[in-house]
This record gives C-alpha cells, structure tokens and sequence, in this order.
C-alpha cells in the first residue's frame, strides 16, 4: 500500500486557519439577554419540567458538575437554586447570523459549522500578514462590543481545522490557542486520545490497544500501525490530521431532510400518533420545497416505550413534493411497522433528493392542480408563517413539534 | 421566577442619530411606569412576512421582554421576571 510508506514531518506552514466557538452557547445567550441571570448556574433544557434534557449548562453550572445531556432533576439534585429555561431558537439564530456577518469581514472562506461553532481560512487575505493572533483579539473585542457584553468565544489557530478545532478546546471560556511547528510536541504529551475530537471509547480501546495513549504517541505511530489500529483508511487520515495537513475541509451535500420529536406521553396510531407524524412531515415537506427540491424515498423510525426500535425506507417510483403526498407515503411506512406498542420518539426523513429544475408538463389536469395548491399554501406560510393553513388531522398539536435548533451544521 | 404575559404595553422608544442606537426607554403597565436600565439583548426575527424586534431589558432589577410588531407598531409584554 503507497499510503503506508508515507513519513511527513509536521506541517511547516502558517497557521492559517482559525476555529471559534462561542462558550457555552445558549446558555451564555440567555445570560446575555437577562442580565440577572449573569454569575448564576443557569441550563437551557429541551423541556424546563424535571424529566427535561439539559442541552446547554452555562460556565457557573459546569464548574459545579452539570453537564448536557443530564436531567432537570439531575441537574437540580447538584443546585437546587438551578435557573432552568426553555431553549428560544431565533435568539441563538440571530447571534449565529451577527457573528457570522462580522467574522465575513476578516475572510471569505468562512464555515458554519453548527450555530455555535464557526471557521475561517485566512489564506491569500490581506489580514494574513497582520498576524492570526491578533486578529484574534480583534475579534474577540468587536464580539462583545458588538454583538454582546457577556458572550465569550474560544479561539483555536493552527495549520489545518482538526488542529485549529483541537486549539479552541484547550482553554474553556475564553481561550485563545495556536497549535504550530513550534508547540506541537509540548500540547501532544498533555492530550489523552480520547480528548481529539472524534475519537471517543471505541477508537480509544483501538488505540490503547495498540498501545496509543496520548496524541504524541498517536503522531509519532507510522501510518501502517494507525490504519492497523483503525482496521480502517481512517488511520492515515489521523496521521495528516495530526500533522497539520488539511482532510477536513469538505462541504457535504444535502442528502436528506428530516424531523424527529421525543413524545412527553407515548401514542399510538390509536391515540394519535399519526397526527405528529404529520406535523412532522409539514415541517419536512415545506424544508423541502423551499430548498428547492423533491424525493424519492421516505423513512420512518420509531423508538417505543420499551426503548426498542424500529425503522424503515421505501424508496417511491415518482418524486414528490407535496406534504399531502409525503404525509401518505410516510403512513403506509409506519403502518407496515409490525410492533404496535406506544412510540416515544417519532422520526421521519425523505431522501434520494432531486433537485426542481424543470418540472415535466403533465396531461392530466389534477396534477397542475395540485402543484398549483402547493404553491399558494407555501405563498401563504411564507406571508403569514408556518401552520396558518394545516390539515385537518394536525388539530390539537399547536403545543407538539416545537421550533428547535438541531445539533451539528446548519445548511439553511 | 419567570412569568408569562402577552399583554400590550406602553413603550417609548428613542433613536439617537449620532449613535444609530436605539433605546426603549419607559415601559407603562397596569398603570406604573418603569424607567428602563439596560438592554441585555435586542434581536429580532420574522413571523411569515412580519419582522418582530424583541428587546431583553432590565428596569430596578425586574426583567421584562417586549416584542414590537413592525407591521402596526404595536407593543407586546411577554414575560416578565424578577431577580
């Protein structure tokens, strides 16, 4: 194998790259917006009740213990005088957007790489030559001049994102990090493997294994060894990573859109089930349109109030748009499912995307008719916002399917 | 404690043309007036076709969330919370 032979020294070239990550995001937000809440322990959970996930815990409640993921209950057992609110999304989409409008100033490759996490190259731009690092500052000042007083944002500077993403974890809040030929070696000794993102539990027993235990022993592996650690190409990939070479800057295409929603009380198809399935796939289907697509293929998963799971595709001779359409392909999948116990988490996504070029002229009258009505229910969402118009069988879901921001990269 | 409370609300908003900023600067509720310290956060958003400025302010320690609709103008008191 020609990978397997390949030795290369660390990447001997500028720290172009810079990785910001705003500190723990919604939740310094919500500090922001209520000044009252500054200094205190305060989480944003998906649902403020006790059974409520945390999804955001600010600076204070790290420090005593609160992590994402935990319960409201959990969280409140470590402080009791624990400041709990529900997530508000067009907060957290309108700094994401301000911080994105200044960061366009300094570069124009810039990433989105989910609301809260941002990258820049700096290569060929004038601001190369005034120094990274202090274009740092400079951005940090403008941040909380500009768009808010309490918002923090780590800065990571390094040769390649992987590097730059690893340098804005090293100093949590406010941190500013480069990784470079320099100090490489000395930040390697210190990071454990499992603390590179990316490789958690599993990749780590691999690495131990082969007796890997800290990013420098993982940098000074041969390819060979890695890839044999990895049983994968994954391998020579970690050995670029780590030297500052560039594998990650690829931008994925849209492949699907989908919508999920965790039930406070199970339902079945007896008792509803099919009414959040289609306020799931309105929110779907108007995505989808709007992005300028059609489908030909839907999915269903299930998870039931026993935690078993169940999901299945069907891939549709036509492509459709319409939420009529995909709302009945979305029933016939989920009625074909055999287990009939309630279902506590509902997902539904569409695939084998198509993009809406040239729409065929079609000989029967029904089918103008339809895309006609889909057009003017969209011109009526797009006037007067989302669910004026809804089928009938969405009554009574005004409080389910939440507004939400989803995890990872935001693509629209 | 924070309180939810979609009712009209008095507000006086200024702009500064010098600065560009703008300021919302008394609130009038239930009959009491509040003269308002700070602004934490202003952001706005869009409603189908109706941009709605939502402003976070803090008046004597209490918080009030406003939310202006562009469309009429009209002033709405959200929530309310006190420290």
């Amino acid at each position: 194998m020609l990978q397997n032979q390949v030795t290369a020294p660390f990447n001997p070239k500028p720290s172009t790259v810079m990785h910001l990550d705003l500190n723990s995001c919604f939740a310094t937000i919500e500090q922001q917006a209520n000044p009252n809440f500054r200094g205190k322990p305060v989480v944003v959970a998906a649902y403020p009740t006790d059974n409520g996930c945390i999804i955001a815990p600010s600076t204070e409640a790290k420090r005593i213990g609160i992590k994402v993921g935990m319960r409201v209950r959990e969280g409140k057992a470590l402080y009791p005088k624990l400041i709990v609110l529900p997530p508000d999304p067009w907060k957290y989409r309108f700094v994401n957007r301000k911080l994105l409008h200044l960061l366009q100033e300094y570069s124009p490759k810039i990433s989105v790489k989910s609301i809260d996490e941002m990258v820049l190259d700096f290569q060929n731009t004038p601001y190369l030559s005034k120094g990274v690092i202090n274009l740092a500052c400079k951005i940090k000042k403008r941040v909380k001049k500009e768009i808010g007083s309490f918002l923090t944002v780590s800065i990571g500077i390094a040769p390649n994102r992987f590097l730059a993403k690893t340098a804005s974890l090293l100093h949590k809040p406010d941190g500013l990090d480069e990784i470079n030929l320099q100090n490489f070696q000395e930040i390697y000794k210190k990071l454990r493997v499992e603390q590179l993102c990316g490789i958690k539990t599993g990749n780590g027993v691999r690495l131990n294994s082969a007796g890997i235990f800290t990013a420098f022993d993982m940098y000074q592996a041969t390819v060979a060894k890695l890839k044999s650690a990895f049983c994968s190409i994954l391998g020579y990939y970690w050995y670029l990573r780590l030297r500052g070479y560039e594998i990650d800057e690829i931008e994925f295409a849209r492949k699907s859109y989908g919508q999920s929603y965790a039930l406070y009380k199970p339902l079945t198809v007896e008792t509803g089930i099919t009414k959040i399935l289609c306020k799931l796939v309105e929110k779907m289907g108007t995505r989808l349109r709007c992005a300028g697509y059609s489908a030909k293929g839907i999915h269903v998963a299930c998870r039931y109030s026993d935690y078993s799971f169940w999901h299945h595709g069907q891939t549709l001779l036509q492509r459709i748009y319409a939420s009529n359409d995909l709302y009945r392909a979305a029933v016939k999948v989920l009625f074909s499912s055999p287990i009939k116990k309630p279902v506590r988490l509902l997902a539904v996504s569409c695939f084998n995307l198509e993009k809406n070029r040239n729409y065929q002229l079609t000989l029967l009258p029904q089918e103008e008719k339809r895309r006609s009505l889909t057009l003017a229910l969209d011109a009526i969402t797009n006037k007067f916002g989302d669910f004026t118009v809804f089928p009938a069988i969405m009554m009574g879901t005004e409080d389910k399917v939440p507004d939400r921001v989803a995890f990872g990269g935001i693509k629209e | 404690m924070l309180e939810k409370i979609q009712e009209s609300v008095s507000v006086e908003l200024v702009f500064n043309s010098q600065t560009k900023k703008i300021f919302p600067r008394h609130l009038a509720w239930r009959g009491k007036t509040y003269q308002i310290d700070k602004v934490g956060l202003h952001h706005f958003f869009r409603q189908g076709r109706t941009l709605f400025h939502v402003f976070s302010v803090l008046s004597g320690g209490l918080f009030f969330r406003l939310k202006l609709n562009t469309d009429n103008l009209h002033w709405t008191l959200e929530e309310i919370a006190e420290n």
